[in-house]
């Protein structure tokens, strides 16, 4: 894997999960031009499931769900270890409502607050697997 | 007048009693008269000298009685009494005497009907207060320097469990098993500090009422302020009011809920119209196909954003009595119809089998058309977002004699809804915990359908509900409009 650590993107797999078809599929369909393979799910549930078998590079997520949210499901990977050391980035319509405790607990990376813009998660993604390889279980970094 | 050997029975019985007389008045603790016993004993003493100086003859006892008649009252006194010159300063000195004992005596009951009545009044007032402090929601606790209850009000003992007036003068602590309010009551009177008014915020579990059964936690503000002595300048005690904010808290705590609540569901279509917009600038849409697609949920999106609105609108003008009602003959088979054909490709999704179901005769009520269909179509849609896969969803039309309604009812196989929300689920901004997570909402929906029909129509809503079988909505609108809803 260490020939796509120097190219970010290529080989990477991200998955995307929201209960809005609309937001996975235009943010897949930004990553996929990018080279990124993506997975995709419509719930926490669903989502941690897919995760456990892939193994994801990424998690882009969306906080509000049904069954289980985002946040939930970040705090969920990071308590097994296989899944503990994927970073993740939160899309989220209610970014207030987020402590620092509640991050601490996940590897949240980022937290983007909706409207989001494309761009700006495909930025934030590359800055991510650009600088943290697989096995990184440092402290969560917040964007405030 | 003759003066014979009975003179001197006279004199010496005369003179016996003056001396009596004079000693009785002299001993005697007649306080309120004060010196004018002294007068009473000169009086005496001057009749007894002049039965020893034998003024007095036969008939003395006529004339005794005639003299003392003029003495005591000389315009009523006997004609022809005349009253020999040294005696007139004395009878000045009688009359001076008895118009004192008369204004005396004036004085004192003006003074006996003055306290009566003061003490009518004070008693009076006391009751006023007394009243006044029953009527408040507020409790009103008032205790002494020993932290004993000296005065409370109804609401006081209701909400803390004490009796009145038999818990009066008992220690507050005997009374009120709540640590917390016993050390805001001892805080305060230590504090001595008169002008200091203290606001607490202080939450009552439900289980604190003695005797009664738990309820919801009661959030109060509790104002405590120190009453002064009779000096008025120390402390004597404290006055403590409780004022219940749960309400309060509550309607708070539900805007806080609805304007974040409306945040995110305004944010998610436009969160969709941004992100498109952007892509399509960036040319992330690869050709025409991919393009046009984008446009379609540019669209949708914008449309669902303004439904949203709409709906909020919707409800405010009905809130506000200022909604535009179009009353027409509306065939409800027809509004039925229409809504399920809409959320059919939603049913079919969720495996859902949603059929509408009508007898042969025809369903019409005067009402507005666009309005009916807003209300069948919020309640299909809950029915279908609360109804597990595979379930089945009924929509019913009838008439209802009765009531002279047409009546519309929704059935599903879902969740059903939990005994203690049924009253709360027409309720704005209200939701069921537990189902906030399988399904969005604003908690706006059954509240506009809630709006429509039994403020705009003069309607009623209702639902029968069994958890984990499924609910019944219904509502009936009067064929007849009884009273027509003047829309501003």
């Amino acid at each position: 894997m260490t020939a796509a650590r120097t190219q970010p993107g290529a080989q990477r797999c991200v998955l995307v999960v929201d209960d809005e078809s609309h937001i996975t599929h235009v943010v897949s369909l930004k990553l996929r031009n990018a080279g990124y393979e993506v997975l995709t799910a419509s719930d926490g549930e669903e989502a941690f499931e897919i995760a456990r078998q892939r193994i994801p590079d990424l998690i882009i997520t969306d906080l509000q769900m049904p069954y289980m949210t985002g946040l939930e499901l970040c705090e969920r990977l990071k308590r097994e270890a296989p899944t503990a050391a994927i970073p993740a980035i939160l899309l989220t319509a209610r970014g207030h409502a987020l402590s620092q405790a509640d991050l601490s607990k996940t590897n949240i990376r980022e937290v983007l607050s909706k409207p989001f813009s494309p761009r700006e998660v495909l930025a934030k993604a590359e800055s991510i697997l650009g600088i943290s390889g697989a096995g990184d279980a440092g402290p969560a970094r917040n964007a405030a | 007048m003759g003066f014979g050997a009975r003179m001197s029975v006279f004199s010496a019985l005369a003179a016996g009693a003056g001396a009596a007389l004079a000693l009785l008045l002299l001993s005697s603790a007649w306080e309120p008269l004060g010196g004018m016993r002294f007068i009473l004993a000169a009086v005496v003493g001057a009749l007894a000298c002049w039965g020893v100086a034998g003024y007095f003859g036969l008939g003395l006892d006529n004339a005794i009685t005639r003299l003392r008649l003029a003495l005591l009252d000389p315009d009523a006194g006997p004609e022809g009494v005349t009253l020999p010159a040294p005696l007139k300063p004395l009878r000045a000195a009688m009359q001076d005497f008895r118009e004192r004992v008369a204004a005396e005596s004036q004085k004192s009951s003006t003074r006996a009907r003055e306290v009566e009545l003061r003490r009518s009044v004070a008693e009076t007032e006391l009751r006023q207060v007394e009243s006044t402090l029953d009527a408040l929601r507020d409790a009103v606790l008032v205790t002494d320097r020993f932290d004993e209850l000296t005065r409370a009000n109804e609401s006081a003992a209701s909400l803390l469990g004490f009796r009145l007036p038999d818990d009066l003068h008992k220690p507050l602590a005997r009374i009120v098993k709540d640590e917390a309010l016993l050390t805001m009551v001892k805080e305060t009177r230590e504090s001595e500090s008169l002008s200091d008014r203290k606001n607490v915020e202080y939450t009552i579990s439900g289980a604190d009422g003695a005797g009664s059964p738990p309820g919801p936690a009661r959030v109060f503000d509790v104002t405590l302020a120190c009453l002064p002595d009779p000096t008025g300048a120390a402390a004597g005690g404290v006055v403590t009011i409780l004022r219940e904010v749960t309400r309060e808290k509550e309607i708070s705590q539900m805007k806080s809920d609805f304007v974040s609540q409306v945040s995110h569901e305004l944010r998610t279509p436009l969160s969709s119209i941004n992100a498109y917009v952007e892509m399509l600038v960036d040319g992330e849409a690869k050709d025409e196909a991919a393009r046009a697609e984008f446009y379609e949920v540019i669209k949708n999106e914008a449309d669902r954003l303004g439904r949203l609105i709409d709906n909020m609108l919707n409800i405010s003008r009905i809130e506000a009595g200022i909604i535009q009602i179009e009353r027409t003959e509306v065939d409800f088979v027809q509004v039925v119809k229409s809504a399920v054909e809409v959320m059919q490709p939603q049913a079919r999704l969720k495996n859902i089998t949603l059929i509408s179901k009508a007898g042969p005769l025809v369903y019409t009520a005067s009402s507005d058309r666009d309005m009916m269909h807003q209300v069948v179509l919020n309640l299909v849609s809950n029915a279908v977002k609360y109804t597990p896969d595979g379930g089945r969803v009924t929509v019913t039309v009838e008439n209802d004699d009765a009531t002279r309604s047409v009546m519309v009812s929704v059935s599903d196989t879902g969740l059903g809804i939990p005994p203690d929300a049924v009253d709360k689920v027409f309720d704005k901004f209200y939701r069921i915990d537990n189902y906030k997570r399988v399904a969005k909402g604003t908690g706006l929906g059954l509240s506009l359908v809630k709006h429509i029909v039994e403020t705009v129509h003069g309607g009623q809503v209702g639902l029968s509900s069994t958890v984990g079988l499924g609910s019944k909505f219904w509502f009936a609108i009067p064929i007849e409009p009884a009273v027509a809803r003047k829309a501003a």
